[in-house]
């Protein structure tokens, strides 16, 4: 509940993006303004085009958008002028709709893992972070030694929110990630990704299309076409 | 989008007016010194000694440097002045007008044989929708007709229809009968091209579903052969620009071969003497002749196509799936042969003259000696080596350069559409009258024609690497742009790339082989393919089998050539389009990301 007092870890403000350039510009995302606090977790909901996916690669720092501003600790992490400060690539992190994005494709997934954590935070040695992070997804540390192709997709899931909070991350952006899975995966990696969030105080931004994804998280956004 | 539009224009235009500078300043550019090699061709008897030198480089105008020099020739071209040839020291207009017009007419003699064959080739398969039977593409015939290049078939058809049987005269330029071999040389390999573009497109089209939608309504036959034919006419008049260019190119080999006074020759002939003014002027000819012709194609694809259209706009039919097994094989017995010669012929010494001057092909001397005596077979041999080492190191090359221009974009848009323009003979011709005639600069202009397909497909292929899922994601891992580009990017276009290019690697031996076989490439004794048939042209009629041996090679390669272009077709259109081949390597997750995208758009 102390969470609930604390201030916004993340702090949108009138963000906008616009797609193309000169003529062909058209609106994608309509000025959208989001406070989050750590342990908060907020569902994206919205129809198909109304920039859910826009605003989630905004906040991860994909893209930079077109108008105002995104905070992460009370500094500025991504401006229509800069995107995130290096370094502190660490403090947003990822699950990507479909988790073979989250690997690169030739490498096992615990080298994928290693790798991105030990970029994101510094550190040489890694493992302890893996394998608590392991532990809180319900990974099989075996898993890691297998490549993105030879797990299935509820697996892949899994390793995905292990690399994305493995660094230590102070806010999570999850666009759509069940919407590969079939119905009783989708459920738990959800259900497993909000317990997480929540027991690490980690910021949660959940793009889902799911009416009961969305109930279980602390707030609803609703974001319209522009 | 409209920041890359202008983009490409200023590199159009800067590119454009680098051209006009370069083009004017020619003579200044020449590496050997000019001044030098024209007191050798007017005063033969005089020393070479500064004050004489500097006393014609100033009679020359050239000691103002290279932008004066070129700013002078434009104003005196304007002005509808030529300048003077270096050589005879004449005014240069009558004689090269002379020589466009002669080529001109060629070129329309060439046309009507192209034409010609071009519909015989295009009818049986426009007559097979009719019939509604199952279409083949080109098939062999159409692959025979483009597999020779034109200094090849000139030569062969000057051996066997003039000095063989003597039914025309071997060279000259003095009426009807004298145009036929040359236009024959020009326009078969121009018009086996453009009927199996034709071909293959009709095939395409019959695919579509109008047409089964016309039969239906029982349509009179006319109107569907009608409709099938513009409509693939329409796909290919695009590339309508690239066989022009083809002629032009091979103008210059023909024109050679029967000794005709057309543009070609003349571009040649100054090359040999050094004449850069009279280059220059042939250059300009040939350029105006090549927008004037660029212009009558656009004209045809307005009539075709009813306005100018966005590209895009018309999907190009689809791509018919030649015989792959057919080709397959093809390539493997010209490639067996090949290695056959190579094997026989590497371990004898293709310097010795030890036999009798051309002496007839024995068991002892199977292809033969040459007019020195020496053992054509063990030339021919190190010949491959001469022609394929040095192609290998433009592909190469062409490959590095393409990376890096790929990168570049837009900026690189103007040099590719000017060296897409130009046919490499004419790039070899230019070359050689600056730096003077060798494999060095034989292999650069074949390299200027070799990049700007390779650059193309390297763009395409690192948009591709871009747009993968993961390859997007890994900035979230903390991962910089270099090493993104350098480890996950550049990884995935390496591969294709090497397999384009070796596919391009007949063509490119086939090009320098030619600039050879002109006298702009390699230089006698060193035994290379061209070099030794343009050797061997000049005793055909006392021992063929000189032009024989290099011709059996020569001939090899271009077979692998146009088998294997047939192969890269099916190959390359899949993965220049994108998304087919990107679905192919990620397999499933890629194809569900991709219909998932679709539904969120």
């Amino acid at each position: 509940m102390t969470a609930r007092l604390s201030a916004p870890i993340l702090t949108i403000t009138g963000v906008t993006a616009v797609h193309g350039r000169g003529a062909r510009a058209r609106a994608v995302l309509a000025p959208t303004s989001l406070d989050v606090r750590p342990g908060e977790s907020v569902a994206v909901v919205g129809r198909s085009g109304a920039g859910k996916s826009t605003l989630a690669d905004i906040t991860l720092g994909l893209r930079t958008p077109s108008e105002g501003r995104v905070l992460v600790g009370g500094t500025e992490w991504c401006t229509p002028s800069a995107g995130p400060p290096r370094g502190e690539r660490r403090l947003v992190q990822g699950v990507p709709q479909d988790p073979s994005a989250a690997f690169v494709p030739r490498w096992t997934l615990g080298r994928s893992i290693d790798q991105a954590v030990r970029r994101l935070t510094g550190e040489r040695d890694v493992g302890s972070r893996v394998r608590r992070a392991a532990e809180l997804a319900r990974l099989d540390l075996q898993l890691l030694d297998r490549r993105p192709s030879e797990v299935s997709g509820g697996q892949a899931q899994r390793a995905a929110i292990v690399r994305a909070v493995a660094p230590g991350p102070v806010v999570l952006v999850a666009d759509e990630p069940t919407s590969a899975l079939d119905a009783d995966t989708a459920r738990a990696v959800s259900a497993a990704l909000l317990s997480i969030t929540q027991e690490l105080g980690i910021a949660l931004l959940l793009v889902t299309h799911d009416p009961t994804v969305a109930e279980h998280c602390t707030r609803t956004l609703t974001i319209t076409a522009p | 989008m409209r920041h890359s539009n202008v983009l490409g224009i200023v590199s159009r235009l800067v590119s454009g007016v680098a051209l006009l500078l370069v083009a004017g300043a020619l003579p200044w550019l020449s590496q050997r010194d000019p001044a030098a090699s024209v007191l050798r061709a007017r005063y033969a008897e005089l020393e070479p000694t500064p004050e004489a030198l500097a006393a014609i480089r100033t009679e020359l105008g050239l000691d103002g440097g290279p932008v004066v020099t070129s700013i002078r020739w434009w104003s005196g071209v304007l002005r509808g002045d030529l300048g003077t040839s270096w050589v005879s020291g004449g005014d240069i207009g009558p004689g090269v007008w002379n020589a466009l017009g002669v080529s001109m007419t060629l070129t329309l003699f060439a046309a009507a044989v192209a034409l010609a064959i071009a519909a015989a080739i295009v009818t049986p398969a426009a007559f097979r929708v009719l019939r509604d039977r199952p279409q083949r593409g080109s098939g062999p015939v159409g692959v025979a007709l483009t597999a020779l290049p034109e200094f090849l078939l000139a030569s062969a058809l000057l051996v066997v229809v003039a000095v063989q049987l003597q039914w025309l005269p071997p060279y000259g330029w003095s009426g009807l009968h004298t145009a036929i071999l040359p236009a024959l040389a020009l326009g078969i390999p121009a018009g086996g091209l453009l009927g199996r573009l034709l071909a293959d497109a009709v095939a395409g089209v019959t695919e579509e579903r109008w047409v089964t939608v016309w039969l239906l309504a029982g349509a009179p036959r006319a109107v569907i052969l009608t409709g099938v034919l513009r409509r693939a006419a329409a796909a290919v008049v695009d590339q309508l620009g690239l066989v022009l260019i083809g002629v032009l190119g091979g103008a210059v080999a023909v024109e050679q071969v029967f000794a005709i006074p057309g543009l070609g020759r003349y571009l040649l002939g100054a090359a040999n003497a050094q004449d850069l003014p009279a280059l220059q002027a042939g250059v300009l000819l040939m350029a105006l002749a090549a927008v004037l012709v660029g212009a009558l194609a656009g004209l045809a694809r307005r009539a075709l196509r009813g306005g100018p259209l966005p590209p895009g706009t018309l999907p190009p039919p689809a791509e018919r799936r030649g015989d792959d097994r057919a080709a397959r094989r093809t390539v493997a017995v010209a490639l067996g042969l090949l290695l056959l010669i190579l094997a026989l012929g590497l371990p004898r010494d293709p310097y010795a003259i030890t036999h009798e001057r051309l002496a007839p092909p024995s068991l002892a001397l199977p292809f033969g000696a040459d007019a020195s005596g020496r053992d054509l077979l063990a030339r021919v041999a190190h010949g491959t080596l001469g022609t394929l080492l040095p192609s290998v190191g433009i592909v190469l090359l062409a490959i590095v350069v393409a990376l890096l221009l790929a990168v570049l974009g837009e900026i690189a848009r103007g040099p590719a559409e000017i060296a897409n323009a130009t046919p490499p003979i004419l790039a070899g011709v230019i070359i050689a009258a600056l730096l003077g005639p060798s494999v060095g600069g034989a292999a650069l202009a074949v390299l200027w024609v070799t990049w700007p397909p390779l650059t193309a497909h390297a763009a395409a292929l690192i948009d591709e690497a871009n747009a993968m899922p993961h390859v997007r994601w890994l900035p979230v891992a903390g991962i910089s742009r270099l090493e993104i580009w350098a480890r996950h990017v550049l990884p995935a276009t390496v591969g294709p790339l090497l397999r384009h290019g070796m596919l391009r690697l007949p063509g490119v031996a086939l090009a320098l082989a030619a600039l050879g076989f002109l006298g702009l490439g390699a230089q006698p004794p060193l035994p290379e393919w061209g070099l030794l048939l343009g050797e061997g042209i000049d005793y055909v009629e006392r021992a063929p089998w000189t032009t024989l041996a290099p011709a059996v090679a020569l001939v090899l390669t271009s077979v692998c050539a146009v088998a294997v272009a047939g192969l890269r077709n099916n190959r390359t259109t899949g993965s220049a389009t994108g998304p087919r081949t990107r679905t192919g390597r990620g397999g499933e997750p890629v194809r569900n990301r991709e219909a998932a995208q679709r539904t969120e758009t």
